[in-house]
C-alpha cells in the first residue's frame, strides 16, 4: 500500500496518494482541469500550460506537480481560469480551427475538445500562419507545421518511447517547429516510420496519409476550393461555439461509415493489438490504444502501415487446381472433392503415415487446433508440425528441460523493469521492434543495464553498456564459463538453489571443463570480459535474458538455450517479477501454434502423445483412435518424401519453399510428392509446386485468437469480409474434414476454443468472453479464469515443484572447408516481414527498401575491391545467390549479413544446409559459409538514400521544454495573471 | 513429378454470364427493397415534373466546378456577412421567450385590427383627449406595458452579445454564465 494523506481541492477534503500528481487526482473527481499536451502513456510534457492550478497560493502545472500532505488546491477561481485561457490562447495562435473540413475531426481531437471544454468563444490573438510548408515526403505520414501546436508529444514519443531519437522541436527559431534529425525532409531522416508521432499527435499536425481526404465528408475537396471554404467558415464564425457544434455533427456522421475494429498484429511475436479504421475495404489508419496489453500506444512500421497486402490484386480469390503446366481456377466444391478423394486414396494405398500436415504460426490458435485434429482425429497420423520448428523449438526444449514451461517467464513489463537485460543472438530492435523500445527506454531513462552478445553491431549492440562478439556458435561456452565462475566465486543464489532446484552436483561437475582459459580460446572473448559479465550478473538484483535465432538456429541450439536457463537458475533469476528467460517468438503465433498441438509429439498444452492417459482423453472426446508413436517433424517430412514414405502434404500459411533451409533440396522433395495442397494468401514459391492451392483469408478477414511471446492470448475481430472466394483457414480445414466424413460443426472460432479449453489444462479457463475487446489471458489459465503473468512464483511444474539444472556440452559449429571462407549470417530487417510476400505489397515500404542486400565489412570490401552496389555471387555446397553489396560497419571481417527478404536469386536458403539442431531438427541456418565471387564491380547501391539506416538521429531527453521556457517571449501564464492583478489592484 | 508452375488460367466469365450474374444481383436488391424503391420512384417522378432532376444533374455533373464557384461567391465579404447575420439572427431568435411574447402579440393583433378599422377616420385627438384616455382601462393597460418594455430595453445586455470580441474578464465569465450552452 502506498502512503496516503488528505489535501483540499477547492476547499473540500480529498484523499491523495504519495507521488500522485494533481492532474491524476483530479481526473477522478468532478473538478477536472483542461489539458492538451499530457498523455497518460507519455506523462507530463509541460508545454501546453492549460492545466494550470493554484497550490497553496502559487500557480503550478497540474500535470507535473506532485501532491504533498495538506496541500490547498484551487482549480476554479477566476485567476486560475484566466491563466488556463492564456495557455489555450497560445495554442490557438498556432492552430487554425477548421474542424468540419479537417480529417482529424473524429471526436478525439484534443484541441477541439479542450476549446469546447473551456467554453472559449473567441481568442485574443488571432491564428498566425507559420512560414513553413507541409512535409509530405514520407510515404506514410505527413507533418503540417501550420497546424502544429508545439505540444511535443511526438517528440516525447520518438525520443523516449520508441527511442529512435529523430524528432525534436527547434525552440531557437522565431516560430518553432518539429524537425527531423538536423532539419532534413522526413523521408531523408533516421525516421523508422513506426507511427508513434501520428498516433500521439493531439490534432491534425502529424497525420497518417491514409486519413488524408478520406476521413471526413468534406475533406476530399480540392485544395483550391478547400482554402476559401476555411476562410468562409472563419468569416462566418460567430464564435467557436457554432463551429464546434457543426463539426461535432459532422464527426458524429463519420461514425456511420468509418468502422473501428480491434485486431492483433501478425508481423512478429510481440502481439501488438490496435484498432483498424476502415471505410469499405480501404484502411484509413491503425490506431493503437492505451489499453493494449502488450504494446499500449506503440507500433512498428509494419503494424502501423504494412497492411496493403490485404487488398493486393495478387491475392488468390479462387481455388487453383494443377492441370498440365498451369493452374486452373476452380470452384470450392471441385477443389475440396479432389482433396478428399486424393487423401482417401493415399491413405488406403499407403496408410495414414504417408500423409503429412504443416500448420502455420501466422494462423490462429483455433486453426492450429483444427489442423492437428484433422491429422490425428480424421486421417490418423501424428505427422503434424508447424513452422516454429524453423525458429524457436530449441528454446522450448531448453526450457522444458530446466523449468518445465516453454514460454517467456514473464511479460514485456518484467523486461522493462529488470535491472539487467542480456540480449543474445537477437536483433531485437528490428525483429521485435516494440519490445525493443521498452528496453531502449529503460536503458535511456531508468539506468537499466544492457549486455548484448551478437555477431553484428546492430542498434541494440550500439546502445549496450557491454557489447560482446563471441565467435559464431560459441554462446554456450561463454554462458557456461560465466555460470561456472559465479559458482566458483560463491556468488550463486544458494538459498534459491537449495529450495527450488535439483541436480546442482552433476551440473557443477559437468561445468568443470568450462574454465575461463578454455572459454577465451573457444569464443575469442578476453577473460576479463567474462569476469566482468559474471560480476554484473551477480550484482544485479534482477536479470532477464532474451534470445532468438542467433542462439537457436545452430546444431547445438537446444543446448545453448538450456545453458541460458541454467545460468538464470544458478543466479536465482526465476519465479518473481522482473526476471527470467525470454525466448522471443518470431511470428505472431509461434507460441500458440505449438501450444495448441501442431507438434508431432505433443497434443495441445504440450501433453505427450506417448502418454496413454492423455491419448485416452482425446480419443474419448473425438471418438477416434490416436496413434501412440510421435509423428514426423518438418525436417523429417522432407526426408520422408525423399525416402518415398511420405506421399502427400497439406501445408498452410507458410512459404516453406523459401524459409526452410537448403531449399534446392526441399524443392526437389516437393516435386516427388504425389499430392500437395498449399493454402495461402498468394501464389507463393511453395504454392507453385502444389496440386491444389486454396485461397485463405488473412487475420483482418477472420476471428480467432493469437498467443504472443508473453504467453498472452488475445482476440482478433473481423475487420473486412474475405476477399473474393477466399475463406478463413478454420473453415477450409473443417470443410476438408467434413468431406472426409468427420461431421464437425463449428459455427464460430469460439466453439473451437471451447473444445480446446475443455481438453487442454493450460487453457482450462480460456473463453471468448474473458478475452473480449482488449482483455487478454496469459497461460496457464485456471478454470476460474485466473491467469499467470509471471511463471514459477509457486514452484516449477515438475513432480516436486523443483527446477532442474541440465548439464550440456558444446557442439562445435559446422565447418565447410577452407574454400568457404565467408560466414553468412542471416535474419530479418525491420521493414520487411520474412521473405516479403506481404510487405513488398506496400508501395511505401518498397520505396524505402526495394530489395535485399549483402552487408559486408569495410575490411572485406577493401580486401576484395568491393563497392556499394557491387554484384557478387555467394556459393555454398548447397547452392548460390546473386546479390548487390552494401558496405557497413554493422558487420566485421569475413562475416557478411544477408537479410531474408527475397524470394528470388538472393534467397538466403539457397545457401543454407540441411544440418540441424541435434535435439529438435531446427535447421542450423546460422551455420552457413560460402565463397564470394565478384560478378560486376560497378552497380547501383541496393539501399536507397531514403532508407532510415542513413539517418542521423539526435538524441535528447523528451522535448527539452526548458528551452521553451528560456525563450525571451515566454512568460509563465501564472506570472502574467499575477502581474495583471497587481496592475489593476 | 510436379514442377513449379506460375501460370494461372482464370475462370473466364463470359460476357453473357457476367451480365446474368449482375442482373440477378440487381434483381435481388430490387426485391429486397421493393417498398423503398417504389416510393423513391414516386419522389423522382415529382422531381422530374418540377425540373429538379435536370438541375441536380447539372450540379453533380460539374460538381467540383460548381462547388468552386459557389465557394468563391460565398467567400465575398457581403455574402459571408449574410451568412453571419443569418447565424446571429437564428441565435437571437432562439433567445426570444415566445411564452411571454404570445399574450403581447395577441394584444398587438387586436390593436392592429382596431387601427385598421379607424384608418380613414377624420376624428382628431386633443391633449385633453389623451389625458382622458388614460382613464380608459384598455388604453391605460397598453401604456403601462409600453413603459415596462422601455425600461427593459434600457438594461445592460452586453454580456449576451455574440458579435463583439471578448475581454479577458468576459471570457473567463463565459463559462460561468453558460452563454455558450
Amino acid at each position: 500500500m502506498s502512503e496516503s494523506f488528505y489535501v483540499k481541492i477547492n476547499g473540500s477534503e480529498t484523499k491523495a496518494e504519495k507521488d500522485q500528481t494533481i492532474l491524476n487526482l483530479l481526473s477522478n473527481t468532478s473538478s477536472q482541469v483542461p489539458h492538451v499536451c499530457y498523455h497518460p502513456s507519455l506523462g507530463p510534457i509541460e508545454t501546453c500550460d492549460t492545466c494550470i492550478v493554484k497550490v497553496n497560493g502559487e500557480f503550478v502545472r497540474a500535470c507535473s506537480t506532485k501532491l504533498e500532505d495538506g496541500d490547498d488546491v484551487d482549480t476554479n477561481s477566476d485567476e486560475v481560469k484566466e491563466a488556463q485561457v492564456i495557455g489555450m490562447d497560445r495554442i490557438l495562435i498556432n492552430h487554425e480551427l477548421y474542424c468540419t473540413v479537417c480529417d482529424y475531426n473524429n471526436g478525439t481531437c484534443e484541441v477541439h475538445n479542450t476549446v469546447k471544454e473551456m467554453k472559449i468563444n473567441h481568442q485574443s490573438i488571432p491564428f498566425d500562419h507559420k512560414p513553413y510548408e507541409v512535409d509530405s515526403s514520407n510515404p506514410f505520414y505527413r507533418y503540417d507545421p501550420d497546424q502544429c501546436i508545439l505540444c511535443g508529444r511526438c517528440v516525447e514519443a520518438c525520443q523516449d518511447v520508441q527511442v529512435t531519437e529523430t524528432l525534436s522541436i527547434d525552440w531557437d527559431r522565431e516560430r518553432p517547429r518539429v524537425i527531423w534529425d538536423k532539419d532534413v525532409p522526413i523521408n531523408e531522416s533516421s525516421c523508422v516510420s513506426c507511427g508513434h508521432c501520428s498516433t500521439v499527435c493531439p490534432c491534425n499536425a502529424m497525420m497518417e496519409k491514409g486519413m488524408e481526404g478520406e476521413a471526413g465528408y468534406m475533406t476530399g475537396i480540392n485544395r483550391e476550393t478547400l482554402r476559401p471554404m476555411i476562410e468562409i467558415t472563419k468569416g462566418v464564425e460567430t464564435g467557436y461555439g457554432s463551429i464546434l457544434a457543426i463539426s461535432d455533427m459532422e464527426s458524429a456522421m463519420r461514425e456511420q461509415r468509418i468502422k473501428k475494429t480491434k485486431t492483433v498484429c501478425t508481423f512478429c511475436g510481440v502481439g501488438c493489438s490496435f484498432d483498424v479504421w476502415t471505410k469499405g475495404r480501404e484502411i484509413l489508419k491503425v490506431e493503437p490504444q492505451i489499453d493494449a496489453p502488450a504494446n499500449g500506444i506503440s507500433t512498428c512500421i509494419k503494424g502501423k502501415f504494412g497492411w496493403d497486402f490485404v487488398n493486393s490484386e495478387e491475392r488468390l480469390t479462387k481455388p487453383l487446381i494443377r492441370e498440365g503446366d498451369a493452374f486452373r481456377e476452380a470452384s470450392w466444391d471441385e477443389a475440396l472433392n479432389l482433396i478428399a478423394k486424393k487423401f482417401t486414396e493415399i491413405k488406403t494405398q499407403h496408410g495414414s503415415q504417408a500423409l503429412t500436415f504443416i500448420s502455420s504460426s501466422k494462423c490462429t490458435n483455433e486453426e492450429s487446433y483444427l489442423m492437428q485434429k484433422l491429422a490425428r482425429g480424421v486421417i490418423g497420423t501424428n505427422n503434424i508440425d508447424n513452422c516454429s520448428r524453423y525458429c524457436q523449438t530449441p528454446a522450448t526444449m531448453g526450457l522444458f528441460r530446466t523449468v518445465g514451461h516453454g514460454g517467456d517467464s514473464g511479460s514485456i513489463k518484467d523486461i522493462e523493469k529488470s535491472e539487467l537485460v542480456i540480449v543474445i543472438g537477437s536483433n531485437t530492435s528490428e525483429s521485435h521492434p516494440v519490445l525493443a523500445t521498452r528496453i531502449k527506454r529503460s536503458h535511456k531513462l531508468h539506468n537499466q543495464k544492457l549486455i548484448v552478445a551478437d555477431l553484428r553491431k546492430h542498434e541494440m549492440a550500439d546502445r549496450a553498456d557491454l557489447f560482446i562478439q563471441p565467435r559464431a556458435g560459441s554462446d554456450l561456452v561463454w554462458l557456461s564459463a560465466v555460470t561456472k565462475y559465479i559458482l566458483d566465486k560463491g556468488w550463486a543464489d544458494n538459498e534459491f538453489l537449495s529450495t527450488h532446484v535439483n541436480g546442482l552436483e552433476e551440473f557443477t561437475k559437468n561445468l568443470e571443463k568450462f574454465t575461463l582459459e578454455y572459454a577465451e580460446k573457444a569464443t575469442g572473448l578476453p577473460q576479463e570480459t567474462l569476469v566482468h559479465i559474471a560480476e554484473t550478473i551477480s550484482q544485479s538484483k534482477s536479470v532477464c535474458v532474451l534470445w532468438a535465432m542467433g542462439v537457436t538456429q545452430h546444431m547445438g541450439g537446444s543446448d545453448t538455450s538450456t545453458a541460458i536457463s541454467n545460468l538464470l537458475l544458478v543466479t536465482g533469476n526465476y519465479g518473481r517479477p522482473g526476471v527470467g528467460s525470454y525466448p522471443l517468438r518470431g511470428h505472431n503465433n509461434v507460441q500458440g501454434a505449438s501450444d495448441f498441438g501442431s507438434m508431432p509429439d505433443r497434443l495441445p498444452s504440450y501433453e505427450k502423445v506417448s502418454d496413454e492417459k492423455v491419448r485416452a482423453k482425446y480419443e474419448q472426446a473425438w471418438g477416434v483412435k490416436i496413434p501412440e508413436e510421435p509423428g514426423l517433424n518438418n525436417h523429417e517430412m522432407v526426408q520422408g518424401i525423399m525416402d518415398g514414405n511420405v506421399k502427400a502434404m497439406y501445408l498452410k500459411g507458410e512459404d516453406m519453399g523459401i524459409v526452410d533451409s537448403n531449399i534446392n533440396h526441399v524443392h526437389a522433395a516437393y516435386e516427388k510428392l504425389d499430392f500437395f495442397v498449399v493454402q495461402d494468401l498468394f501464389l507463393t514459391r511453395t504454392a507453385e509446386f502444389a496440386d491444389v492451392v486454396l485461397p485463405a483469408s488473412p487475420s483482418l478477414e477472420k476471428e480467432g485468437t493469437f498467443t504472443n511471446t508473453e504467453r498472452r492470448i488475445q482476440r482478433l475481430y473481423q475487420v473486412l469480409e474475405p476477399l473474393g472466394d477466399s475463406r478463413p483457414d478454420w473453415q477450409i480445414i473443417q470443410d476438408i474434414a467434413n468431406r472426409l466424413g468427420a461431421g464437425w460443426n463449428y459455427k464460430h472460432p469460439s466453439d473451437i476454443m471451447e473444445e480446446a479449453a475443455q481438453l487442454a489444462p493450460l487453457f482450462a479457463g480460456v473463453s471468448y468472453e474473458r478475452l473480449e475487446g482488449y482483455k487478454s489471458l496469459q497461460w496457464p489459465v485456471a478454470p476460474d479464469g485466473t491467469d499467470t503473468p509471471v511463471l514459477f512464483t509457486d514452484g516449477f511444474p515438475f513432480d516436486d515443484r523443483k527446477a532442474k539444472l541440465h548439464p550440456v556440452d558444446w557442439t562445435e559449429p559446422k565447418e565447410f572447408g577452407e574454400e568457404y571462407d565467408i560466414h553468412v549470417n542471416n535474419g530479418r530487417l525491420l521493414e520487411h516481414f520474412h521473405e516479403g510476400n506481404m510487405t513488398y505489397k506496400s508501395e511505401g515500404i518498397t520505396s524505402k527498401t526495394p530489395n535485399t542486400f549483402l552487408e559486408i565489412s569495410h575490411d572485406l570490401a577493401k580486401e576484395r575491391g568491393i563497392k556499394d552496389g557491387t554484384l557478387v555471387r555467394l556459393s555454398s555446397p548447397y547452392g548460390s545467390v546473386k546479390v548487390h553489396c552494401l558496405i557497413t560497419d554493422r558487420v566485421k571481417g569475413k562475416e557478411v549479413y544477408l537479410p531474408m527478404n527475397d524470394s528470388g536469386e538472393a534467397s538466403i536458403n539457397l545457401l543454407t544446409s540441411s544440418y540441424s539442431d541435434k535435439d529438435t531438427d531446427t535447421p542450423a541456418y546460422k551455420e552457413t559459409s560460402a565463397k564470394l565471387e565478384i560478378l560486376q564491380v560497378e552497380g547501383v547501391n541496393p539501399l536507397p538514400k531514403i532508407n532510415f539506416r542513413y539517418g542521423n538521429p539526435q538524441p535528447q531527453i523528451g522535448v527539452a521544454v526548458d528551452k521553451k521556457w528560456a525563450r525571451k517571449d515566454y512568460i509563465f501564464p501564472g506570472d502574467v495573471v499575477k502581474k495583471e492583478r497587481k496592475q489593476h489592484g | 513429378m510436379a514442377k513449379a508452375i506460375k501460370n494461372v488460367h482464370k475462370i473466364a466469365v463470359t460476357e453473357e454470364q457476367k451480365r446474368k450474374d449482375d442482373l440477378r444481383e440487381v434483381e435481388d436488391a430490387l426485391i429486397k427493397n421493393k417498398d423503398a424503391i417504389l416510393q423513391t420512384m414516386d419522389i423522382m417522378s415529382h422531381m422530374q415534373d418540377k425540373g429538379i432532376l435536370s438541375l441536380l444533374n447539372g450540379l453533380f455533373g460539374q460538381g467540383d466546378k460548381v462547388l468552386e464557384i459557389a465557394v468563391k461567391a460565398m467567400d465575398k465579404p457581403e455574402n459571408t456577412n449574410t451568412l453571419k447575420n443569418l447565424l446571429l439572427l437564428s441565435g437571437s431568435l432562439g433567445m426570444i421567450n415566445v411564452q411571454q411574447l404570445e399574450p403581447f402579440l395577441l394584444k398587438l393583433n387586436s390593436g392592429i385590427a382596431r387601427m385598421a378599422e379607424f384608418k380613414d377616420t377624420e376624428e382628431k385627438t386633443g391633449y385633453f383627449d389623451i389625458v382622458r384616455s388614460l382613464k380608459d382601462p384598455d388604453i391605460n393597460k397598453s401604456i403601462t406595458i409600453l413603459l415596462q418594455f422601455l425600461k427593459g430595453m434600457g438594461q445592460d445586455t452586453q454580456h449576451y452579445e455574440k458579435t463583439n470580441q471578448d475581454t479577458q474578464k468576459q471570457r473567463i465569465n463565459q463559462s460561468e454564465n453558460k452563454t455558450l450552452e
